[in-house]
């Protein structure tokens, strides 16, 4: 038995990881009746739904036939993932300056054309802005500068 | 006449000299964000949902719907001069739109394009006006059970005309379905699916959720892409199409417009289903000799005027359902929740202010947009020369900034990192976000509704197919899968969806 159609295998996989996470934890919530709902009904019923849905995906790949699923460019993702990541870490000890600027240097070095001045430049124009409009001019409550 | 009484209110509100302003904002940036690739008008309503806050809330609505409609306006600029479809809506205006720019008809082609939208902007507010009042008073009467079966019907609509894979999109439905129900179950006060983390205590924040797969992750997905853009030189030249142009598009305009309205209604229609199948229509229908393909101006007028018009009819069931049609219109339901205001059939009773002060301001947006667009075009080109280099890591520091401040709750940041690269994997698997998006809003609601609907029949599942209106809408569920299974019509699907 060949799998054929790649990108269906894959997606029937992740739908059955993610119904088998939910089974899995909704397994101490209350079902009740149809007619009084516990907090465990409805999710259940999604989960086992969503596994059926998934073992479909992975039963018919192996009758249909589709394209491969093209190359994971994991180095961007993980760098611009861990950079969002970051600044939720940094944003309230060390506020909107530091923050920005690690976000926006991080992510533009996870494209293919970095330029360390360029990348500057433009963390530098994306902090006064930022500053400017959402701290003076809208008065969003964030910290501009490191508060330790 | 309640309808011009009605409007009349409506205009009191949009007239204020703040709600000018907000309505102009929101076309600008509406505007840009349609020129610019990459970007669309999700992220950038959800970037501005939390400044949002600050506003009245007939501003806030005002000022971003006015971002959704003014998008189709810059997507096609981008279409015609660049091959780039500006937004996913304007993909079929390059086919025709590029090529007349590359005979050097460009100014024509973006005249006839806003001209277009704004015919198609007025015509279907219009409809907006007369439709949605009787609509909201059937709504009215609905009870749990037709509240359910319609949200079934709606999702099931929602997933037969999206792109690619039936299963792979209900699929989509029910996992946004399950991300839904993340957090506090308000009937029992259980935590649900929070792994331990406080932060998950409120659910998953669907301005998190839906920055991270639209914003984060096509990034992502964008970068691996080597856009090679070449913007056609020269002058785009005089603007307004001739009076030949314009009668042999006054068809094409028409058709569009029409195609365009009801498609905007249904569930997961919108903008861009109604400009693909304007198209289509199109090229079957035009009176000979047709060109399409290779700079037939009709073949830009009628799908610019499709997206425009589904983009805004697609605000009658948000308005007067509560139910949103497309990731833009659960955005804007998010945004009424953040003011308090509970999104159905009641808005229009209870607040006729916001409801008809937003119908007046799409009138007055398409107007703006004309000027924008016709005498400024100069602006825009020179817009597209701003690099992606610079534009994505602004994007994605404004996408952080916005999560960030709708809460104040640093966890709100890693939600984002992780549903971007879910977003990420879900692209490459082509399973398409916006199902996902849509069960996600649905997803509390939908449960709500089952419970209160079995808890009157006493666990009686038989009453949704007991009440009228809740067994049409299964039965329309139900004969739309059936009709999309069939080969005949899912190849007809895959051609009209793929063209």
């Amino acid at each position: 038995m060949r799998i054929r159609a790649l990108k269906d295998f894959w997606s029937g996989v992740m739908f059955c990881g993610f119904a088998a996470v939910a089974i899995f934890s909704a397994r101490g919530y209350a079902l009740g009746t149809a007619g009084k709902m516990g907090p465990g009904y409805f999710p259940l019923l999604l989960a086992v739904l969503l596994a059926a849905l998934g073992a479909t995906l992975i039963a018919r790949s192996v009758v249909l036939t589709g394209e491969p699923v093209s190359r994971f460019h994991v180095l961007p993702l993980a760098v611009i993932a861990a950079a969002v990541c970051l600044f939720g870490v940094l944003i309230e000890p060390l506020g909107l300056v530091v923050s920005l600027a690690a976000l926006t240097l991080m992510s533009a070095w996870a494209g293919a054309q970095f330029r360390l001045a360029e990348a500057l430049a433009l963390a530098a124009a994306l902090i006064v802005f930022s500053v400017g409009v959402f701290v003076y001019a809208l008065g969003l409550p964030l910290n501009i500068w490191p508060t330790v | 006449m309640d309808v011009i009484s009605n409007l009349g209110l409506g205009f009191a509100v949009a007239l204020t000299i703040q709600n000018i302003a907000y309505c102009f904002i929101g076309v600008l940036l509406g505007t840009i964000i349609g020129v610019l690739p990459g970007i669309g008008p999700v992220t950038t309503v959800a970037m501005l949902l939390p400044i949002s806050f600050t506003l009245q809330p007939e501003s806030a609505l005002i000022l971003l719907a006015g971002i959704y409609y003014g998008a189709q306006y810059g997507g096609s600029t981008t279409a015609i001069l660049v091959n780039i479809p500006g937004e996913a809506s304007s993909v079929v205006t390059t086919i025709d739109g590029h090529q007349m720019a590359r005979q050097g008809r460009a100014g024509p082609a973006l005249g006839i394009a806003a001209l277009g939208s704004f015919f198609a902007g007025c015509a279907a507010t219009l409809l907006i006006a007369l439709a949605a009042p009787p609509l909201a008073t059937i709504a009215l009467q609905f009870g749990p059970a037709e509240y359910f079966s319609l949200m079934v019907c709606g999702l099931i609509a929602a997933v037969v005309l999206a792109r690619g894979s039936l299963l792979k999109a209900i699929a989509m439905v029910v996992l946004g379905l399950l991300l839904g129900l993340v957090g506090t179950d308000v009937n029992s006060g259980a935590r649900r699916f929070n792994f331990g983390m406080t932060g998950l205590a409120d659910g998953i924040e669907f301005v998190a959720l839906s920055m991270a797969i639209y914003g984060i992750a096509e990034i992502v997905y964008n970068l691996e892409k080597q856009q090679t853009a070449s913007i056609v030189a020269g002058a785009v030249g005089r603007v307004w199409p001739s009076v030949s142009d314009l009668k042999r598009c006054a068809g094409s305009i028409l058709r569009g417009t029409a195609l365009g309205a009801i498609l905007g209604v249904l569930p997961g229609g919108g903008a861009l289903l109604a400009s693909f199948a304007a198209y289509t229509l199109e090229k079957k229908v035009a009176t000979p000799p047709r060109q399409f393909g290779y700079g037939d101006i009709r073949g830009v007028a009628a799908p610019e005027s499709a997206n425009n018009a589904g983009a805004q009819t697609s605000f009658i069931p948000m308005l007067t359902l509560g139910i949103p049609g497309n990731p833009t219109m659960a955005m804007l339901i998010g945004a009424l929740m953040i003011h308090g205001i509970a999104p159905g059939p009641r808005v229009m009773t209870d607040r006729p202010g916001l409801f008809w002060g937003l119908i007046a301001s799409m009138w007055l947006g398409n107007l703006m947009l004309v000027v924008l667009n016709l005498p400024m075009i100069g602006v825009w080109v020179r817009l597209l020369r701003v690099p992606y280099r610079l534009l994505y890591p602004a994007i994605i520091a404004f996408c952080c900034v916005g999560a960030y401040t709708i809460n104040n709750k640093p966890f709100d940041l890693f939600v984002m990192g992780f549903f971007a690269i879910f977003g990420y994997v879900a692209l490459k698997l082509d399973c398409e976000p916006a199902p996902l998006i849509l069960g996600f809003v649905l997803g509390p609601m939908m449960e709500e509704n089952l419970r209160r609907a079995l808890l009157i029949s006493r666990g009686d599942p038989m009453v949704f197919l007991q009440e009228p209106i809740s067994l049409a809408f299964l039965v329309a569920a139900a004969a739309l899968l059936i009709v999309i299974a069939a080969p005949a019509v899912r190849l007809k699907r895959a051609e009209v969806l793929n063209e």
